[in-house]
């Protein structure tokens, strides 16, 4: 469907590269009314725009240092699951680990990665539009085209999660989100507790209790019988730990030992869940 | 990327967030509005998000969302609306509630502003109409 896509697209090409100009604005100072605790209680909060995604986190810590991004890949996991939640949870990861294969610029790692979302993508019924998608993620990586690599794994995310909407599994979108960010955050505290790269500005960008909180209300919000998965009863639960870990005051980025800690706690549940077995 | 490649995804993603969900006539004139003032944004070097929010915008009813954003990026968000909406506005406040001092843009019926955030959290957008009628909006933004 991309291909298609990309040819009707051209057509739109010129009118998009007609848009505006945009001079350098002077900054505005702020003069409107502070928000109420009610209205920002009562804020939207979507999937599509509160959640960042791995490409913003991975673009953060690229700011941070030079990053050895290829210490950061992960061994292979298993693509055979029973369980419909789990396969969800690791796809996320897997589109995630696609983000820092192109961060590390390793276009066999792509490639291998294109496969295995397509393999756990097939059990899941989005399996043809994923196949289009690994096969446009195969033709970038040999080409080197990292950015459009980038904007490919975005949607790739996006059309699984479409295409689960469409089979009536929307409870599964949330588990892709939730795989995908606990993937990124996996991987940007391993780097920041390290003790040779440890910064507080690195440690600041674990600050993210609006996500994990967001995330853990949605987990809670799933149907009975999704919840009752081992694999999701196990994520809800180090998720609380996780949340208390990536609450910290605005000032006080945490230690690295904290940061090292919260690392193994991902790193951990990541395990977990990749594992055929989860008990 | 290079200028030639990224309008024509920008174009790709207008399309097929069109065919990915069924949306009225106004949600894709107000998601088009957008497009059109972040296209200029991605010529900067920034990264349109695959993802938006869209809804009905009118006097005295403003819009908010919560966005969670890192220290060291900069964003763009855009608001874009109908032509019912003549005057658009859209402010970014801190975890606090506090308005955050931003780069502001404003055009028929769009508006946006950049932010570059010292700390990471969560952050509001608020989008509201000033003058005009009802009409449909679309926020997104793109980062780097």
């Amino acid at each position: 469907m991309f291909r298609l896509i990309r040819t009707l697209a051209s057509g739109l090409a010129i009118l998009c590269s007609s848009a505006l100009a945009v001079d350098e604005p002077a900054a505005s100072q702020p003069s409107a009314p502070p928000l109420s605790a009610e209205e920002m209680a009562g804020a939207a909060r979507i999937d599509a725009l509160s959640i960042p995604t791995p490409g913003e986190l991975l673009a953060a810590l690229d700011k941070v240092g030079k990053i050895d991004w290829i210490s950061k890949f992960r061994p292979p996991i298993a693509r055979d699951f029973s369980s419909r939640p789990q396969m969800a949870l690791n796809l996320g990861g897997l589109i995630a680990d696609g983000y820092i294969a192109v961060e590390a610029k390793d276009s066999q790692q792509v490639k291998n990665l294109g496969r295995d979302i397509v393999a756990l993508a097939k059990p899941l019924g989005v399996q043809q539009d994923i196949i289009n998608r690994g096969k446009s993620l195969t033709e970038f990586a040999t080409d080197n085209q990292w950015d459009t690599l980038k904007e490919e794994l975005e949607a790739t995310q996006n059309e699984v999660k479409d295409a689960m909407i469409e089979n009536k599994d929307i409870n599964l979108v949330t588990l892709v989100t939730v795989g995908g960010w606990l993937r990124g955050a996996e991987s940007i505290s391993s780097y920041v507790a390290e003790e040779k790269f440890y910064s507080s500005a690195g440690a600041m960008l674990l600050r993210q209790p609006g996500i994990v909180g967001f995330l853990s209300r949605r987990l809670g919000a799933l149907p009975e019988k999704t919840r009752d998965d081992p694999v999701v009863k196990k994520t809800r639960a180090k998720l609380a730990e996780i949340e208390t870990a990536m609450t910290f005051p605005r000032e006080s980025p945490p230690a690295r030992e904290a940061v090292e800690k919260l690392s193994n706690m991902l790193s951990d549940l990541l395990k977990d869940i990749s594992r055929k077995e989860v008990k | 990327m290079n200028h030639f490649i990224r309008p024509i995804f920008i174009a790709a993603i207008l399309l097929s967030g069109s065919l990915r969900a069924a949306e009225t006539d106004d949600q894709a004139a107000a998601r088009k509005a957008a497009f059109d003032v972040a296209g200029a944004f991605t010529n900067e070097g920034f990264k349109l998000r695959d993802g938006h929010w869209k809804g009905a915008l009118e006097l005295g009813k403003p819009q908010l969302v919560q966005v969670n954003l890192f220290a060291g990026n900069q964003y763009w968000f855009v608001v874009g609306a109908t032509p019912q909406a003549k005057k658009v506005t859209l402010t970014v406040y801190d975890e606090t509630g506090a308005p955050v001092a931003t780069d502001p843009y404003s055009g028929d019926s769009t508006a946006a502003a950049g932010f570059a955030p010292t700390v990471s959290g969560s952050y509001y957008l608020k989008i509201a109409e000033l003058e005009g009628d009802p009409a449909t909006f679309c926020v997104l933004y793109s980062y780097k």
